[in-house]
């Protein structure tokens, strides 16, 4: 029997009818493809990021490269993309367009100026055009408008507060999102001080500066275009846990609106996200891997999640695992763990074996039989085998009363 | 033609084509790379499995090749040829979470993209002696190259007029292409290891002549040159082969082997239940012979044939008639073979598959049409060979060895291959090759 579950969520005074939606992207810079998307059920999509600045925008090919992870392709994406090279007329009318077709979607435009007078400019713009929501790039690492190389406005927390403030003033009613950049020192301070300029609430975050990888036949990086390569912001799955502890950071310390974005790949990626404090979820190499059809799965994921927590809405979720989160030293030290083995379950392949003895602390031993034997007294629990061990529930961690234990190892 | 045989493979056709380079990638990144691996310590010849397959994952195919080689010279031939479904992937822990790696395949892959890389160091010339190896078939040839890398000089002597035994003549080129054995004799040349082509053992090969010829110690792995009989009426008739005969001629005459096979008319049988019948039956289906059944007293799970090869049979189209005694071969007013006549049958004792333990049915007799009939149920070591040697021998009437180094009665002898097992596996000659070759270099370091 099931009951119904409400997938809809708020987010800065908005409904969203679920909190799927797709990132400033590819996926969205194109009126059918928002609109096809919006077809198979996605909530919203911001569109891929505008500005108004004189030079034209000149993408270079290829500009995608993908980590691939032993047998599997994308564990992570590079790009060297830029925001959207259409012009923003053409951006404001799609916004009416979609709004127009599908009003009970969300219509988000993504922004970035090089001027006050620009950021002003063209939050106004699509304010008035029409659009939801208004998502400024504080943070896309490559392709920074006026400024140094390689900057990111993201990166002063100063500059940011200010700049939000400027756009503030052109958007009107329109609510403003700050898109971060995990590629800060305190990643607390630039939320504060967007927070304080007025942001209505924080993209967090985005792709991070990285080296794709090497040809070692040519010695070129990747991606190759005629010969040189440049840096990629990073996606997809390998960047998960970053942009979770960033999403986290946020909502322990500053109490603003999140929506996360940055390595969610399907619908448990996204509880976690929510989880910690956001209250929607963009994507976006996932459904340039997989293609929009993947909301199915999402919607139907959640929904099932949510049903057999009990819960009656996706917003109770949020931040739910945030009391679970604490700093290193107040941790518990009171309580010993050690690693136990389900020997019915062991299929002899002895990771764990090897990972103790030169990873470890030799607490496991070898019977003849090959199924690892668990010393108890030399075993500290530091899980490092639950994590070779290639099946699940053959090795757990339990806990033991610390009266029986030995001599504390303070080895580390 | 048939509209069965319209859609029959080739006979060069590979059964298993080789890996493309992302296939292999795949493939091996599914192993778990096990400590101690399972499938290192079942493999026979002790190739370190689990460490070439790590190679591969890294795109480092001579790498993988060189560990591959360093245990095993026929390593390419093996990764075609062996069972891996009853060794190393029969092992694989992975078959615990969902199927065995490909093992086999990778390794011959592995080969395929390595052996032309191998780091093969000329051996310093510490010798202490010179040894000389009777035979070039997997034993021989896996000895005289450990014997070489030991540092020994080795001459190889060979009753025929080229090397690899069975693999050059036996096993057909469907499932060993004739370039891999090729590339591991250039790696045994490349060790320095000498051949004699035509010296027959017992005929213009004594040992008396080897022994004064200096030689400090001999190897025996001459094999089982002679094919065993059924031994029932009719063998002397115009259309009766023996497999071994007939697999060698069509191994080795590329331009003949079709006409040899429409030779024998279009229907043959093939009496016998072990690898060499299924590989003859496949063989002359292939080469466009319109039906081939293969008569064996066991039945299908009971054949000594691998399970995968008899599944093989099966898809190639192979009529199996199991639990079957042959009775005559049947000819014609020429003396013609004109088919065979044969019997069903039951086991006395459960479990036993010999011929002194099935009983004929009453009432099952039957008669096969045939226009040849092929004996295969193994082969015997040549009579008069053994004799001679004044070697103690096995009640089974072969060379007596001890099982841990290969030596034989004569300190200064040593034997491997199927001379000593009785017939095994490719891999299991080699493995004995290289036991009796440490086991020589160690007597003779130790006569130094």
């Amino acid at each position: 029997m099931s009951r119904n579950v409400d997938l809809s969520i708020e987010f800065c005074g908005i409904r969203f009818d679920s909190p799927f939606l797709l990132a400033a992207s590819p996926c969205t810079d194109d009126a059918e493809m928002v609109a096809r998307a919006f077809q198979a059920g996605w909530a919203g999509a911001v569109l891929k990021t505008t500005s108004v600045e004189d030079t034209p925008v000149d993408l270079v090919y290829p500009m995608i490269v993908g980590l691939d992870h032993e047998d599997k392709r994308i564990f992570g994406l590079g790009n060297i993309d830029l925001i959207s090279h259409h012009h923003i007329d053409v951006i404001e009318e799609r916004i009416r367009t979609l709004k127009a077709r599908f009003p009970d979607k969300i219509v988000a435009a993504s922004m970035m100026a090089a001027t006050r007078e620009n950021w002003t400019a063209v939050a106004r713009r699509l304010s008035r055009a029409g659009a939801d929501l208004i998502e400024c790039s504080f943070s896309c690492p490559q392709g920074t408008l006026g400024s140094k190389p390689g900057f990111m406005l993201g990166q002063d927390p100063e500059l940011a507060g200010e700049v939000t403030g400027w756009v503030k003033e052109g958007a009107g009613p329109t609510p403003v999102v700050i898109k971060i950049t995990p590629q800060v020192a305190d990643i607390v301070e630039v939320a504060q001080a967007v927070k304080e300029g007025g942001a209505d609430g924080i993209c967090a975050s985005n792709t991070i500066p990285s080296l794709m990888g090497i040809d070692l036949e040519t010695f070129e990086p990747y991606p190759r275009v005629d010969g040189k390569s440049t840096y990629s912001g990073l996606s997809g799955p390998a960047i998960k846990p970053i942009t979770l502890r960033v999403i986290a950071e946020i909502a322990r310390h500053v109490g603003i609106p999140i929506t996360g974005t940055g390595g969610a790949s399907d619908w448990r990626d996204a509880a976690e996200f929510m989880l910690v404090g956001a209250r929607t979820v963009q994507f976006c190499t996932a459904p340039m891997h997989y293609g929009y059809r993947i909301i199915d799965h999402l919607k139907d994921g959640l929904e099932r999640y949510l049903r057999s927590k009990g819960m009656q809405a996706a917003g109770e979720l949020v931040g739910r695992s945030l009391t679970h989160l604490v700093n290193h030293e107040e941790l518990s030290r009171t309580k010993k763990v050690v690693s136990r083995i389900d020997s019915r379950l062991c299929i002899k392949d002895d990771l764990c074996y090897l990972a103790c003895r030169d990873g470890g602390h030799q607490a496991i031993e070898l019977g003849e039989d090959r199924i690892p034997i668990m010393d108890e007294e030399k075993c500290v629990g530091c899980g490092l085998c639950l994590s070779v061990c290639p099946v699940p529930g053959c090795l757990r961690l339990e806990e033991v009363s610390r009266e029986k234990a030995p001599a504390e190892d303070n080895s580390e | 033609m048939t509209e069965q045989s319209m859609t029959r493979a080739e006979y060069l056709q590979e059964v298993e084509p080789l890996f493309q380079d992302h296939q292999a990638r795949l493939e091996a990144s599914r192993c778990l790379f096990c400590y101690d691996a399972p499938c290192t310590r079942a493999c026979p010849a002790g190739i370190d499995v689990a460490g070439f397959i790590r190679r591969l994952k890294e795109e480092n195919a001579a790498g993988a090749a060189q560990l591959i080689f360093e245990a095993n010279i026929l390593g390419g031939t093996c990764g075609r040829v062996c069972p891996v479904e009853i060794l190393c992937q029969e092992a694989c822990s992975h078959t615990e979470l969902s199927d065995p790696i490909q093992i086999g395949r990778l390794q011959a892959y592995a080969w395929s993209r390595g052996y032309d890389r191998l780091d093969i160091t000329a051996p310093k010339k510490t010798s202490p002696g010179r040894v000389a190896v009777v035979g070039a078939g997997p034993a021989g040839l896996a000895a005289a190259a450990e014997l070489a890398r030991l540092g020994l000089g080795v001459e190889v002597f060979e009753s025929g007029e080229g090397a690899g035994g069975v693999l050059r003549s036996g096993i057909p080129a469907y499932r060993l292409p004739e370039e891999v054995l090729q590339s591991e004799l250039r790696l045994i040349d490349r060790l320095g290891v000498t051949f004699n082509w035509n010296r027959e053992f017992g005929r213009n090969l004594l040992l008396d002549e080897l022994r004064s010829a200096g030689f400090d110690a001999i190897l025996l792995a001459l094999g089982l040159g002679q094919s065993a009989r059924v031994g029932i009426p009719g063998e002397e008739l115009k259309g009766v082969f023996w497999a071994a005969d007939l697999l060698s001629m069509i191994k080795r005459d590329p331009q003949g082997r079709e006409e040899l096979a429409a030779s024998l008319g279009p229907r043959v049988v093939v009496i016998g239940g072990g690898n060499v019948a299924v590989d003859t039956a496949c063989s002359l289906l292939r080469l466009g012979v319109a039906g081939v059944s293969l008569v064996c007293l066991e039945g299908p799970g009971e054949m000594p044939a691998f399970p995968s090869e008899v599944r093989f049979a099966l898809e190639e189209g192979v009529e199996l008639v199991t639990r079957s005694r042959p009775l005559r071969i049947t000819g014609d007013e020429a003396g013609t073979v004109s088919g065979l006549e044969g019997v069903g049958i039951e086991w006395k004792e459960p479990g036993c598959f010999l011929p002194e333990n099935a009983v004929s049915i009453p009432g099952t007799e039957f008669r096969l049409r045939a226009d040849s009939v092929v004996e295969a149920i193994g082969q015997r070591c040549p009579r008069g060979v053994l004799e001679t040697l004044e070697l103690e021998l096995t009640p089974q009437g072969l060379i007596h060895v001890d099982p841990e180094t290969g030596q034989t009665s004569d300190p200064v002898i040593f034997a491997a291959g199927d001379m000593v097992t009785g017939g095994a596996t490719v891999v299991q000659a080699v493995a004995g090759g290289k036991k009796a070759a440490r086991e020589m270099y160690r007597s003779l370091e130790g006569k130094k």
